[in-house]
């Protein structure tokens, strides 16, 4: 019995990714009502499978969008179950997370944010679309390298660069915000001297002529920006 | 990706979306269609491959979601989850209800790139990155079993069959691959 339970539970992988027949997977839904753990493993399956399928996302053909939503009209749609039916309380599971993950878990949660933001900004028409397309040609180039840093301002800053076009978006998320007398710039460093990419009004800012070896800093400014940083950078990363 | 903070504008939160669209919302509705048709395509595409089997796939997978949206609960995991939970198997019903010899042959692809739209490209490609990064740090069998299993569709044993390895191996390597991935991606539920 024992053994056939621990074989059961090996099965909430091949689940998740419905990899298993139907005679299985209703044997194994059976086994998931007795067995709240493996459910939380589910669970948590399910949601790392659902990355991979964001991972591949494509734009469907645009007359999908009038059909789907002229069929809408046609469908009707099915009641809420009943209340009266209590679902299980179900323990979370509190995931271990190595510390060493937690820049990990900034990097990846910046770079959504760097898309999301892309995505509500180029849909809110407030990012032209010639500099969407500059920043997603830098954020889709082959040789695109993520850098993510925490900032001393709170928050944290992303540096998508790539060198063969010698551009980096840079975005910021979480950063303290400044009284209206101040800005955040950001500067393209080399032993040269520093240099000014702007001034970062929204979440994101494209550099150019960006060259391997520079460092991307951000520094607290007056409203409009000054010719050299004049206080410490917040933050530094390198290209 | 619901948690994460911006200065930008709040992304839409989708399990609100459901919500409003299990209450007859089209207007929500036609929102909610706006953040996952890209993914829901995506994915029906990358294991059926076939582009018009998968827009009519895609389509009913929308359509199940506005006739569903009431039966989304979100103390049971996020919607994004939810709603490609129900594209991938409807992906896999489709492949094993028909005999798809001619996809039989195929390798386990990488994802596509995304094509047309900008703003789905850049969001597609991070995610992409992130993947292919965590991808990397798994096993070869692990990562081969997985890819085998999500992308193209393949059941346990037809993957045990395909890498020839013994069916416990295979569902103990996608178990513990998916846990590596799970976790290198930091994934919260």
């Amino acid at each position: 019995m024992k053994a056939m339970r621990e074989d059961l539970h090996v099965l909430t992988g091949s689940y998740a990714l419905d990899a298993i027949s139907d005679t299985e997977r209703e044997e194994f839904e059976r086994h998931l009502q007795h067995c709240p753990a493996c459910e939380a493993e589910v669970r948590g399956m399910r949601e790392t499978a659902a990355r991979l399928a964001l991972a591949c996302a494509v734009t469907p053909p645009v007359r999908m969008e009038q059909q789907v939503l002229a069929a809408t009209y046609r469908t009707r749609q099915l009641p809420p179950l009943p209340a009266d039916r209590p679902r299980r309380a179900m323990p979370r599971l509190v995931p271990r997370v190595p510390r060493r993950l937690a820049m990990l878990a900034v990097a990846a949660s910046v770079a959504a944010a760097v898309a999301l933001g892309i995505t509500q900004l180029t849909a809110q028409h407030q990012l032209d679309q010639a500099r969407a397309t500059a920043i997603a040609r830098v954020v889709t180039a082959s040789d695109a390298h993520v850098e993510t840093a925490r900032t001393s301002a709170g928050g944290s800053v992303t540096v998508v660069a790539s060198v063969a076009l010698r551009e980096a978006v840079v975005s910021t998320s979480g950063m303290a915000s400044l009284p209206s007398s101040r800005v955040y710039q950001v500067w393209v460093m080399s032993p040269s001297g520093a240099r000014s990419a702007g001034l970062m009004h929204g979440s994101s800012l494209l550099a150019s002529a960006v060259r391997p070896g520079d460092r991307i800093g951000i520094t607290v400014e007056p409203a409009d920006g000054t010719a050299r940083p004049t206080t410490t950078p917040v933050a530094v990363l390198p290209v | 990706m619901r948690q994460l903070q911006s200065e930008s504008p709040p992304p839409p939160d989708l399990a609100g979306l459901l919500g409003q669209v299990a209450r007859g919302d089209h207007r929500a509705f036609e929102l909610a269609y706006a953040e996952l048709s890209g993914p829901v395509y995506g994915v029906v595409r990358q294991v059926l491959r076939d582009p018009a089997q998968s827009e009519e796939v895609a389509q009913e997978v929308l359509l199940e979601i506005w006739r569903t949206a009431s039966r989304y609960d979100r103390a049971r995991g996020s919607a994004a989850a939810w709603a490609l939970t129900i594209a991938h198997r409807r992906a896999v019903d489709r492949v094993r209800s028909e005999n798809a010899c001619s996809r039989r042959e195929q390798k386990a692809a990488e994802p596509e790139p995304a094509e047309d739209d900008v703003a789905e490209t850049v969001a597609a490609t991070l995610e992409h990155q992130r993947v292919r990064r965590c991808m990397d740090g798994l096993t070869g069998l692990q990562r081969e079993s997985i890819k085998l299993a999500y992308y193209n569709g393949y059941s346990y044993p037809e993957v045990a069959k395909l890498l020839g390895v013994a069916l416990g191996t295979v569902k103990t390597r996608i178990r513990d691959g998916l846990i590596r991935m799970r976790d290198c991606m930091e994934v919260t539920w």
